[in-house]
């Protein structure tokens, strides 16, 4: 049987290794042909922003691989609108980014899922 | 009729620095003690420092390694220790270790190295996941 696993992205992506450690869950939840979600909430809209340079920390960027996501199977990445607002983004200053979900229905995600996960 | 359930813990922490895999280790212990299963550990991130061998703690303070491998040696609960986390941070597997001419006795008794397939398998087979240490 598959299960529905959501991947909640609450924090910004460089800066340690966590992020990176994650997205190889991630990886590894698609490869066992599981449902996979991504969501951003509250700071994690910054972890998509474009533009980043890690490079400038000694870090590897690891933005583009969310852009191979769907070669995985997996149904992109969501963002939750709220989040987007309260901090002064827009759809067009982030990355990769699949669909803009109301707080309400991430809820919802989180609530039938069968696991989440979170760093 | 008491439900029993089947756990994946993950535990994410380094020893003695942080309270998440004393936290991790008394959860595992109360499940069992509860009749519950515990399909496996799965040691993430800094929480690799759990399997080094040569941790040597003061006499009077838990052995915090010691008492995961006491685990396993009498629950054969399955401690595994995620490959990529643990080179990452200089914990070698003997046969990874020979190769390089890294140390080949860094990892302690009962723990095993492997791939993060192991953490997905353990998440999909068990009815909860729990993750100890942020």
């Amino acid at each position: 049987m598959s299960k529905h696993l959501v991947f909640i992205i609450d924090k910004p992506l460089h800066g340690n290794v966590k992020a990176q450690e994650f997205l190889d869950s991630i990886l590894m939840a698609a490869a066992f042909d599981q449902r996979v979600d991504v969501v951003l909430v509250g700071d994690g809209v910054f972890a998509m922003l474009d533009n980043q340079q890690p490079e400038k920390l000694d870090m590897k960027n690891i933005l583009p691989v969310f852009g191979t996501l769907s070669l995985y199977g997996i149904n992109g990445v969501t963002v939750e609108e709220e989040a987007l607002r309260e901090r002064g983004l827009v759809i067009s200053q982030l990355h990769e980014i699949s669909n803009v979900m109301p707080r309400e229905k991430v809820k919802q995600t989180m609530l039938t899922a069968h696991h989440i996960f979170s760093f | 009729m008491s439900l029993k359930v089947k756990f994946a813990i993950q535990v994410n922490a380094s020893p003695y620095q942080y309270q998440a895999s004393d936290s991790a280790w008394h959860f595992v212990m109360s499940a069992l003690s509860s009749g519950h299963e515990v399909y496996r550990v799965f040691f993430y991130n800094d929480g690799i420092y759990n399997a080094f061998r040569d941790a040597r703690p003061p006499g009077d303070e838990r052995h915090i390694v010691e008492r995961w491998a006491t685990l396993n040696a009498v629950h054969d609960i399955d401690l595994v220790v995620c490959v990529s986390s643990a080179q990452r941070r200089g914990l070698l597997d003997a046969s990874v270790a020979e190769k390089v001419s890294g140390y080949q006795h860094a990892l302690a008794d009962g723990f095993r190295i492997a791939g993060l397939g192991l953490w997905m398998e353990g998440v999909i087979e068990s009815d909860r996941h729990i993750v100890f240490g942020a």
